[in-house]
């Protein structure tokens, strides 16, 4: 089930990968940087973001019009930086969600890869409320929505006694104090646990890639503030807790669950949203658990020339002192908990040579599925029957797939899990042994290798940059790096193919030449068209779900009524003045004079329009001791127009009839925000 | 009488090192007593002591190498150019032995004494010093 899912989703994913593949080349194609490119968007916020706060007003009256002033009298700069805050927050959500979506389908997130999945869940926790506070600050209609919302979410968790919701019911009720705050959790608090977590959450790769390349980074930027010039953000509307907009343009990147909350109560938004972050965490260890044997370390060929350390993409090796009593100071280790076995660390092994023949083939590090003996051996086995003298021997990579197509009777195959796991070695061994003609080692996308750093070790290698260096000797014509996508292009890559065997030189070794990459595929004239053009969709992307579908609170034809106040009921039991005899027995530094049973009576609160009963509760008193306020905050939705109301109220534990109650009628407009309160000195309720 | 034999003024003071010097020495001179004592020359066992060679050589130089570097060795670059070259030479040994061993091992006594002559008076006495 989940392969096919991820077989689907792969199939998905390729296909536009391909399209921009074609577009970017696959070394610039945005889609193979999306980790980065989060982060690249991050920095954008953060800049234009310190912009902002420069001129935000952290009061009541001061956010929306300091918003204001920015966006339209600075809308050359101040305005330009808020749509730059604003989209490159989208953007950044967009890139997230489809490198979640990628390294899931991929199957990049199991075995020792566990680590970077998990760790990039509370980043979630994190970059939502970043972007929710934002929102919230602005102090337009939408923020009034969005801070009501996330009230009445808070409230349902049982740390606040009181309700917060009531703060956003009136203007009176809300105090600069609170801007602060909010400032404070969106400008520093917040990101500074964003900034660590996403130090953590790359913490265990190595040579992460933080930055993607700078042409990736350039196009991303003037795509956003092309699309902040060309549509600036906004904001919509001061807001007024007294009436309800009519519709509101929500920006569903961030406040998805929230329209949740008009249908569910908040207790089933909160379950969902942790049910779904438990799942994503455990995902790892769910079925079908895939973990190949890890590689291991053989000592009689470990001098400890740290080489697989270094190359290991994932930290997986390390030294460690000589366990076997040999003249060698260290050796390696593995951490099986890290080990992805790839098998790179053998391509970097110079033990792994084919050329021994006396003792048995065995790489200082191995990998016991697929061991360098055992890739000798399919060399020999699959070449040994070709015919021709330009006869090719491919490589192919987990991530080359349909290798096999390429098989005829001048053409062999061997399937290699990475393509950096051939020692270099490897390659002049097959052409000076004849056992082909041409090799070509057709790899998973250079810039996307499965694991991570495969291509780019191979290329180095091949091309002498790197240990273990390819000899100088073999001549690169005979050698072709082919890393293009494999999924989709089979008539692409075999065209390749073709043109590289028709340029084979006859099998003369010993020219010394410039190792070059081999094939390329010529680039279209077309493609800064088509850059351009994904560059556009992209901008589309990010702007699309901030404005469409707008979003209604509320019914047409409807009013909101919020019943809303804290009340502390009457005592259950009286004060009584203890006797000499009670006190006595007491401990001498507690007599008080005084018995107060703390507990109160409940709240019970019943309100009714036309008759009819809406809302009929008993409110548990808050406090461990029972001793709190009973709150009540309770929306309700009615229709415009003539209505007669009725709330009642007792807290004195009394059966029947209220100790407090009051009556009126009224009309309710449209979008009207009726709020119901009590007047704890004048023990009346009050419709506002 | 073996071609080469280990002297102490050979270490260059690191054990690990020393060990493989010592052992490349005795591959040296099986390689020198298998072309010379055997009669008949079976080139076969000769390519095999060769692939032997360019298993623990390579090794070796990756080993000597990291060492290098971690002991900021200002020859470096030269050094490193000159383990290349070793294998460059090696591997086209083998070749010659696969494809003639008469030529192989005409090239092959040509070069046995002078390599590691050289590997040894002209860089890792200065090695000696820097990591000593």
């Amino acid at each position: 089930m989940l392969n096919t899912l991820q077989k689907i989703g792969q199939l998905a994913f390729e296909l536009p990968q391909k399209w921009l593949d074609r577009a970017f080349g696959n070394n610039l194609n945005p889609l193979r940087h999306l980790g980065s490119m989060t982060i690249f968007f991050l920095w954008i916020v953060l800049v234009s973001g310190i912009w902002i706060t420069i001129f935000f007003h952290t009061s009541v009256v001061g956010a929306f019009e300091s918003v204001e002033y920015m966006t339209i009298d600075q809308w050359y700069l101040g305005g330009i930086m808020r749509s730059l805050h604003r989209y490159a927050s989208d953007a950044a959500i967009v890139t997230l969600v489809l490198h979640v979506f990628k390294e899931f389908v991929f199957d990049r997130y199991r075995s020792a890869r566990w680590f970077s999945w998990v760790t990039g869940v509370p980043l979630l926790w994190l970059l939502i409320p970043l972007g929710i506070t934002g929102y919230w600050l602005v102090w337009d209609q939408l923020a009034l929505y969005v801070a009501l919302v996330s009230s009445e979410l808070l409230d349902a968790l049982p740390i606040f006694t009181d309700s917060m919701a009531r703060n956003f019911l009136s203007v009176e009720s809300l105090s600069n104090r609170f801007f602060t705050l909010m400032a404070f959790t969106h400008i520093i608090g917040l990101p500074i646990f964003l900034v660590f977590s996403i130090w953590i959450h790359v913490f265990r790769i190595n040579r992460p890639r933080i930055n993607p390349p700078r042409k990736v980074m350039i196009g991303a930027m003037l795509t956003l503030l092309a699309l902040s010039v060309v549509y600036p953000a906004l904001s919509q509307g001061k807001a007024n807790p007294a009436l309800v907009p009519e519709s509101l343009a929500l920006d569903w990147y961030y406040l998805l669950v929230y329209p949740l909350l008009k249908y569910w109560p908040p207790a089933s938004v909160w379950a969902l949203l942790i049910g779904f972050s438990l799942l994503l965490c455990i995902a790892p260890w769910l079925p079908p658990a895939r973990k190949p044997a890890v590689v291991r370390v053989d000592l009689e060929n470990c001098n400890g020339c740290e080489r697989c350390v270094e190359d290991c993409p994932f930290g997986a090796l390390e030294m460690a002192p000589r366990s076997d009593g040999e003249k060698y100071a260290s050796e390696a280790v593995v951490d099986a908990g890290l080990c992805l076995s790839c098998g790179i660390c053998v391509g970097s092994c110079p033990t792994a040579t084919p050329f021994r023949t006396r003792s048995v083939l065995s790489a200082g590090i191995d990998l016991p599925d697929q061991p360098v003996a055992a890739v000798r051996e399919m060399i020999i086995q699959s070449t040994q029957n070709l015919q021709g003298n330009r006869r090719l021997l491919i490589f192919g990579c987990e991530g080359s797939k349909q290798l096999d197509r390429f098989i005829d009777k001048e053409t062999a195959v061997v399937n290699l899990t990475c393509m950096a796991q051939l020692p270099p070695a490897f390659i002049d061994w097959v052409l000076s042994r004849g056992h082909a003609d041409g090799i070509v080692l057709r790899g998973c996308a250079h810039s996307d290798c499965q694991y991570r750093l495969g291509a780019r070790w191979t290329e180095q290698r091949v091309s002498r940059e790197r240990d273990p260096r390819l000899r100088k000797r073999v001549n690169t014509e005979q050698l072709a790096l082919l890393w293009t996508e494999p999924w989709c292009d089979f008539a692409n890559a075999s065209a390749a193919i073709a043109a590289f065997r028709a340029t084979l030189p006859e099998p003369l070794a010993t020219t010394e030449q410039k190792a070059s990459t081999g094939i390329t595929i010529s680039r279209h004239r077309l493609r800064p068209v088509a850059a351009t053009f994904a560059w556009a969709l992209f901008a589309a992307s990010a702007l699309v779900f901030t404005i469409w579908p707008r979003f209604s609170q509320l019914q047409e034809g409807n009013a909101i009524v919020s019943l809303t106040f804290s009340h502390a009921g009457q005592r259950v039991a009286e004060c009584r003045k203890l006797s000499q005899q009670e006190l006595n027995k007491l401990p001498p530094n507690m007599r008080k004079p005084m018995d107060c049973p703390r507990e109160r009576h409940s709240v019970d609160v019943l309100f009714s329009a036309d008759g009819q009963v809406l809302y009929e509760h008993s409110l548990a008193p808050s406090g461990f001791w029972k001793d709190g306020e009973s709150t009540v905050y309770y929306r309700m939705e009615l229709p415009a127009g003539r209505h007669e109301f009725f709330i009642g109220m007792r807290d004195s534990g009394r059966e029947k009839g209220f100790d407090y109650s009051g009556e009126t009628a009224f009309t309710l407009a449209e979008g009207q925000h009726v709020v119901v309160e009590f007047d704890p000195l004048g023990k009346t309720f009050i419709f506002r | 009488m073996a071609l080469l034999e280990w002297k102490a003024e050979y270490s260059v003071g690191n054990v690990a090192i020393d060990h493989e010097h010592e052992l490349m020495i005795r591959h040296i001179n099986t390689l020198y007593e298998q072309i010379n004592n055997t009669a008949g020359n079976d080139a076969t066992s000769v390519e095999a002591v060769l692939g032997e060679i360019h298993a623990d050589i390579s090794a070796h130089f990756a080993l000597e190498e990291r060492l290098m570097r971690q002991a900021r060795y200002g020859e470096y670059e030269e050094h490193k150019e000159d383990h290349e070259d070793l294998l460059d030479q090696i591997h086209d040994l083998i070749d010659a032995f696969y494809q003639d061993p008469a030529v192989g091992e005409q090239r092959l006594k040509s070069r046995l004494s002078g390599w590691f002559g050289r590997h040894f008076s002209s860089f890792d006495s200065r090695l000696h010093r820097q990591l000593g």
